[in-house]
């Protein structure tokens, strides 16, 4: 009996090793009854799971993940709860204009109207003070088919390179990375990476929180191998380093320096790999080219010693996860916000390639650099399409003649019709708002009185500017500042393309007609556009297929070839990893190889070949350690850091609408460490002043040991505790973006 | 009759200073965490009741210990996710022993259905795998010893 109990027990092991493994969730909500499930990509973080809507008597009833999309049937729990988002009561359902200015009540009107008067000063400020004038504020949760349009609209149609938006805010600086080290945008590796890797180098990320489906998979692989070693570099003990076999608290804002250690140590005990960086890098300090010998006496300045005075990691620390890094049969890095939102967010960037490119642990299965994006589509949608200020569509660059000249032949438009120079990023388009340069702005599915830096002097720019913005949800921060509101369909009543972190393209179909009058995007964006003057030759769509056939085929003429992706392929798949030039193309596991990217040549000498650089080989950075803008001082003696929670996302005008995601976590608070609570006499729940050179607000206090003594820590989702009015706008001298990690603070208990 | 009343009086004594000592215990066991269990009901939740987890850190400590312990505790998988909301008004039906098949099947469906065409229909999922229990490094079906961690 015990014998026949103990086989059961071991079958019943065996049975249930792979899916047992809980995590996200499969289905949350139990519709029942559906007539059809219909095919698209979960709304929230650029995991970009993919999911089945189900449709009952034209309503969407549940949602479940898609197993044949990367996350295999999974979602996490605020995938889980989409639905009743949709059908919340803060939807927008008609247009609404300020007819008598900034002051006045936002009135319901119709569409025509509130178009017109979107439109007309637009056309004002075009005429009187140049396509300089009007700008473009977009957004990573905007479909592709709504960027590339707007793009051109603005860069084409109105000669204005003011295309800008929150993808600045978040990935400028991982872009930058890739492109100065690689010579092209966009990770040579995908989330199959994950299930090879032996070793995790997690640094920036909370993982768990903010990408839980990818975190559950590497979880499960290392449950699988427990010989898996995984390294969480952070400054807090977040969730995610409970899967750790290392956690390195160092010192906010000296990842570099850490970086550069980890890399003193890989050379010093030969753990590089000579033949590979030897073949496949180059040597650069600044921009001038060195070589090898001269990188090694810079790193001479990187001990390990003196990197532990820097970072306060002990130097045997250091030692043993350069050791695992370098040691590993193959290393992934992820990370995510917490090197890309930093005055040396490149910098930083460029360090995790420097490691990659050293040991060898590149384009190869399970050996890869991965940045990890915020949002569903700024990869697809906005670096790929090129709606940032100083980008044109597929790696181009505004400020490059010949790109220029490339872009304008497929746009068939007049030589000389793009403007040479870049347009305003970000903070300079903010600025330009308050100042009077920019007089009208077109805020697409974004929330920018709530996301920017410097609030209390960024959202200046929205009083005084002319404001229109396409908004789904009536809590969002920014309609306090609109002058015209246009509701928007919401994610599965229309249709188009999201591009998530592994390069993937996949296709959300309409699932239910729009709600009340709100209309998609695309036309919204068409209607306007035509209202203001571009040529109608220029968009001539009738729906999003036509712009993704145009956009496609525009595609094959740059090395981010996707011509392959068809409209009718993308309803058939649950996703395609470009390259992909043809339709029987199976899409790109590893770029950059050859015999799997097919923009390498089949008859190239080398198997590796970084074809975004001239000769080919990728760089190896000299970059030193720079600390942060705003470092701890004795008169704000606290370091201020932000980032999510998992039940919300962004500034939560979705998931607040969700009551189990609300009330798990209805408002901010602030993280102290317990040593400083007590040195503070404070106790769990007391109301704690955070203060900055900026603002003060008051959060509740959590006592927890998450963040280190020093360090404080409050999410950014609360509209009623915007931490970002405490942070400075300084920003990344390449990417420029912001340094939303890092600011000075005094913490006080309210007496 | 008075010699009942007297018992009756002294055990009542009794179970007053027993949940009085509990409660002294679980405060000083627990001193960074405030308990706002005695002021709510579960269906009466006011919409700033936090998190499930840092009353029933006091209230059921052995069963929030688990759950954090467990891969559901590692991968965030809280609550809500199979308990619902407690004044009920949220997505999932709040209840305290959800029924499996709806519940447990939402994430595990495949899983189960793999097990019911190997093993048949052996009770509820809990019958092998122990409730809140299944850390990521064991297997899912041994129950665990009483945990001798206090820390949440």
């Amino acid at each position: 009996m015990t014998i026949l109990r103990r086989d059961f027990l071991k079958g019943t092991a065996a049975a249930i090793a792979l899916s047992v493994l809980a995590g996200p969730v499969r289905a949350a909500q139990s519709g029942g009854g559906e007539e059809k499930w219909i095919k698209g990509v979960c709304r929230y973080c650029g995991t970009g799971c993919g999911v089945l809507v189900g449709v009952k008597g034209g309503k969407a009833v549940s949602i479940k993940g898609d197993p044949r999309n990367h996350n295999q049937g999974l979602l996490c729990l605020k995938g889980a709860m989409l639905i009743p988002v949709i059908y919340s009561e803060d939807r927008i359902l008609k247009p609404m204009i300020r007819k008598g200015g900034k002051n006045d009540q936002l009135t319901e009107v119709s569409w025509e109207e509130a178009l017109d008067f979107a439109a007309n000063p637009f056309k004002k400020a075009l005429a009187e003070a140049g396509p300089a004038s009007i700008a473009y504020y977009g957004s990573g949760q905007a479909l592709t088919e709504e960027s590339y349009v707007a793009n051109k609209m603005w860069k084409a149609g109105f000669k204005s390179n003011n295309v800008d938006g929150n993808p600045r805010l978040c990935m400028a600086s991982a872009v930058a990375g890739y492109i100065t080290t690689f010579g092209k945008d966009e990770p040579m590796g995908t989330y199959n990476d994950i299930d090879a890797a032996s070793c995790f180098f997690i640094i920036g990320s909370n993982t768990s929180e903010a990408h839980p489906v990818l975190f559950q998979r590497i979880a499960k692989r290392k449950e699988t191998s427990p010989d898996v070693k995984i390294i969480v570099a952070d400054p807090r003990r977040t969730n995610t380093s409970r899967i750790a076999d290392v956690h390195v608290s160092f010192k906010p804002g000296t990842d570099l320096a850490l970086m550069n250690g980890m890399a003193h140590v890989i050379i010093r005990e030969e753990l590089d790999d000579a033949r590979f960086h030897g073949k496949y890098c180059n040597f650069v300090k600044g921009n001038d080219p060195v070589n090898f010998e001269e990188y090694k006496k810079f790193l001479d300045d990187y001990t390990p010693e003196k990197v532990e005075s820097i970072t306060d990691v002990p130097a045997a620390t250091i030692v043993k996860i350069a050791r695992m890094f370098a040691e590993s049969k193959g290393t992934v890095s992820l990370w995510c916000m917490g090197i890309n939102q930093r005055v040396r967010g490149v910098w930083a960037n460029n360090l995790i390639h420097n490691l990659h490119l050293l040991t060898g642990h590149i384009c190869r299965p399970g050996a890869t650099p991965l940045s990890l994006t915020g949002q569903p589509n700024a990869c697809g949608g906005v670096r790929d399409v090129g709606a940032l200020a100083h980008l044109l569509p597929n790696g181009r660059m505004v400020e490059n003649e010949a790109h220029r000249k490339e872009m304008e032949a497929l746009w068939n438009l007049p030589p000389g019709t793009i403007a040479p120079k870049m347009g305003r990023h970000t903070i300079a388009l903010f600025e330009g708002m308050t100042a009077g340069d920019v007089k009208a702005v077109f805020i697409h599915c974004t929330n920018p009185a709530h996301t920017l830096p410097n609030l209390n002097k960024l959202t200046k720019g929205l009083q005084t500017a002319f404001v229109v913005q396409t908004e789904c949800f009536k809590t969002a921060e920014t309609l306090k500042y609109a002058d015209v509101v246009l509701p928007a369909a919401f994610w599965c009543e229309t249709d188009g393309v999201y591009g998530c972190t592994e390069r993937r393209y996949s296709l959300t179909e309409q699932a239910i007609k729009p709600l009340g009058e709100s209309r998609p995007a695309l036309e919204i964006l068409m209607d306007f556009g035509k209202r203001v003057g571009v040529d109608p030759k220029l968009i001539p769509y009738q729906n999003a297929s036509d712009v993704w056939e145009e956009w496609r085929l525009l595609s094959a003429k740059s090395v981010y070839n996707f011509a392959g992706i068809t409209r009718a392929r993308l309803k058939k798949e649950s996703g395609v990893k470009w390259p992909c030039p043809t339709e029987n193309h199976p899409g790109t596991y590893l770029r950059y190889v050859r015999d799997d990217d097919p923009m390498v040549p089949k008859d190239h000498p080398n198997k590796v070949f970084f074809y975004g650089k001239p000769d080919g080989k990728a760089v190896i950075f000299l970059r030193p350690y720079d600390p942060p803008f705003e470092p701890a001082d004795a008169e704000y003696p606290f370091v201020l850091t932000t980032g999510r929670v998992i039940d919300h996302w962004h500034t939560a005008t979705m998931t607040g609408t969700v009551p189990e995601l609300r009330k798990a976590y209805p408002g901010a608070y602030v993280e102290i460490n317990p040593e400083d609570a007590k040195k503070l006499s404070i106790v769990n729940g007391d109301p704690v002043v955070l203060e900055t050179r900026r603002d003060k607000l008051t959060f509740p206090a959590r006592i927890t040991d998450t963040c280190m003594p020093g360090l404080v820590f409050t999410p950014f989702f609360d509209p009623k505790l915007m931490v970002n009015k405490l942070f400075h706008d300084a920003a990344d001298p390449i990417s420029k973006e912001p340094e939303y990690k890092i600011c000075a603070t005094k913490v006080y208990k309210v007496s | 009759m008075a010699s009942v009343k007297k018992t009756l009086l002294i055990g009542l004594f009794f179970a007053a200073v027993c949940v009085g000592g509990f409660f002294v215990y679980i405060n000083a066991a627990f001193p960074t965490v405030r308990c706002e269990a005695a002021k709510v009901t579960h269906l009466n939740a006011p919409e700033d009741l936090s998190d499930c987890a840092s009353c029933h850190a006091k209230t059921t400590p052995r069963d929030a210990q688990d759950w954090k312990e467990s891969k559901h505790g590692v991968l965030l998988v809280k609550c809500f996710v199979c308990h619902g909301q407690p004044d009920g008004k949220g997505a999932i039906p709040f209840n305290a022993k959800p029924e499996y098949k709806t519940v447990c099947g939402a994430c595990h469906e495949p899983a189960m259905n793999r097990m019911a065409a190997k093993y048949g229909e052996v009770g509820d999922c809990h019958t092998c795998h122990p409730r809140h229990q299944n850390p990521i490094h064991r297997n899912a079906f041994e129950a665990k010893t009483v945990t001798d961690k206090t820390s949440f």
